[in-house]
């Protein structure tokens, strides 16, 4: 339509300029075809529907959205259809897909899903260009509905966790430390008022010519406090921190509660969210769809671990604070928790692989200050009795959770002191 | 008087085609947005090093002010990891251990520079005095 008005206008301006009706004359087949065009064209009735084979899917993994078109309309058109997308969501084809409907007709579009991100992402409406058969008319509209797909952050397993150092009086796996019903021997005593007879060890006893019972350790729960840090990231091209960061949260998330610890969520940055501590695979649920809303706000404020409403954080608790430890706040919270007594590691997540050096000499000497400045940082929290375990991009999260335990057990003195 | 009205009349048929043609509808379907990637973002700390060490190249008071104590701590670290505490070290073993440049920086109760205008650190002796640090 365009060229064709195009060249009519040319033909006229032309003769126009050059008093020469001939070039008119050029023109008129154009203007006469543009016409005749506009005369037969019909509004198409054009029906579009989306539709997701999943809605939940891992991130990187496919899903398949069918595209159905309908025309309800009483002449063929030629149909070019795109579908919108949220970003971080990739689409296989990428561009329009051109078809042609007869009246009456429908027909069914594929396109590859791939999320290249967690979180919530959506696909629609469609743009849907429909030309009459001259291609001298063209309708563009928006038409069908959003579709939502949920991608879920990919997880590790973890073969170890961090011990706790305090247990709660729940039925759990880990070995308390107080004595009680359990299957994990702790000591021989003599027999007092109460004990029951099958506890009796009749060895000792035999030896020490009076009753001796065997105590053991209970095996108990533990409560579990995820503090995701959200003041700031660190972010290259192929992702950032908080990216990295809520994967470890769900991997620990899932790891813990496998384990039947209750497990509590902080999303501490310029914005504060929470889950209260739970137990269960509908925990993991909550804990996953709060932590696919997780993102970075910008804020000011200064906030502390009074900001945090008691039950979220139970006494006794293990704090797995996961964080890339650039905000002063994120520094001082950490501080402030372990005054406090809590039992606190930190999963620092490395933002060294983020950022690059600039390319001046200043620049790439202030790039090993500021790698030397981290590490002064975390031997002064180690200093403090946390455990910091450092998680490089790619790397596994389970020996750098193994070194963490090797610094908690030999820090246990004077994490007690 | 004539040929300029019919110049000016070309010009108006000309701006009035071209107008009507740019007013039809494109041929992209989508219109070409650029891509909306989440923005690479440095972190402050970073930054504020880089300003940090062009900064104390330029006297000797940003040296004393602002890059001692990012150095004072980092020393101290690090000797803390092989049993030694920079406050107490006696000056030949500092010496010894960190070099004169970066022992002059570093070392306990540093006075203020007299002469504010002298010069600073320059990127080359920074780097010289971060091998030290690295290789502790």
């Amino acid at each position: 339509m365009r060229g064709l008005i195009a060249l009519a206008g040319a033909g006229l301006v032309g003769a126009l300029a050059s008093g020469r009706p001939e070039l008119a004359l050029i023109a008129m087949p154009f203007l006469v075809f543009a016409g005749v065009g506009l005369v037969l064209a019909r509004e198409p009735r054009l029906a579009v529907e989306i539709e997701l084979d999943r809605t939940r899917l891992l991130e990187g993994s496919d899903a398949m959205a069918t595209v159905r078109v309908r025309n309800d309309g009483g002449g063929p058109v030629q149909i070019e259809v795109a579908l919108l997308r949220s970003r971080n969501l990739t689409l296989d084809p990428p561009g329009a897909v051109g078809i042609l409907l007869r009246a009456g007709g429908h027909s069914e579009l594929a396109f590859d899903v791939r999320p290249q991100r967690w979180g919530s992402h959506a696909v629609g409406p469609a743009v849907v260009r429909a030309r009459d058969l001259l291609g001298v008319t063209t309708w563009e509209g928006r038409l069908g509905g959003r579709a939502d797909v949920r991608a879920f952050p990919r997880e590790q397993r973890l073969r170890e966790l961090v011990a706790p150092l305090r247990t709660q009086p729940f039925l759990g796996t880990h070995v308390a430390r107080v004595r009680g019903e359990g299957i994990e021997f702790a000591d021989i005593r003599p027999f007092r008022a109460g004990d029951r007879v099958r506890h009796i060890n009749w060895r000792a006893t035999a030896r020490r010519g009076a009753p001796q019972v065997n105590d053991r350790h209970p095996e108990h729960s533990s409560d579990v406090v995820l503090l995701l840090d959200t003041f700031e990231e660190a972010r290259d091209r192929a992702g950032g921190t908080l990216d990295d960061a809520v994967r470890a949260a769900a991997a620990l998330a899932r790891a813990c509660l496998a384990r039947r610890d209750r497990v509590a969520l902080v999303d501490f940055g310029g914005t504060l969210h929470w889950l209260e501590p739970a137990f269960g695979a509908t925990q993991l649920y909550r804990i996953i769809d709060a932590l696919l809303s997780s993102d970075i706000a910008f804020s000011y404020a200064w906030r502390n671990v009074d900001s945090i409403p008691l039950r979220v954080l139970p006494s006794g608790a293990l704090v797995l604070a996961i964080s890339p430890l650039l905000d002063e706040r994120s520094l001082a919270m950490v501080t402030d928790l372990r005054r406090r007594g809590f039992d606190l590691t930190v999963i620092e997540v490395s933002p060294l692989d983020h950022a690059s050096p600039g390319e001046s000499g200043d620049d790439a000497v202030a790039f090993r200050l500021w790698r030397l400045q981290r590490e002064a940082m975390r031997a002064r929290l180690q200093s403090l009795g946390i455990g910091v375990a450092v998680w490089a991009r790619d790397g596994d999260l389970g020996p750098a959770l193994e070194g963490v335990n090797r610094f908690r057990r030999s820090a246990r003195p004077a994490m007690r002191a | 008087m004539r040929l300029l009205a019919e110049i000016g009349l070309v010009v108006l048929a000309a701006i009035g085609v071209a107008g009507d043609v740019a007013l039809l509808p494109g041929t992209s379907l989508t219109r070409r947005r650029r891509a909306r990637a989440l923005v690479p973002a440095r972190p402050d700390q970073l930054v504020a090093l880089e300003r940090l060490t062009t900064s104390a190249r330029t006297s000797a008071v940003h040296v004393h002010a602002y890059l001692r104590p990012v150095l004072v701590d980092i020393t101290s670290r690090r000797l803390a990891a092989h049993g030694h505490n920079l406050d107490r070290m006696p000056e030949p073993a500092g010496r010894e251990l960190l070099g004169d440049r970066l022992w002059d920086i570093v070392r306990p109760g540093r006075p203020f520079p007299e002469d504010r205008r002298a010069p600073g650190v320059t990127s080359q002796e920074l780097g010289a005095m971060l091998e030290v640090l690295e290789r502790l």
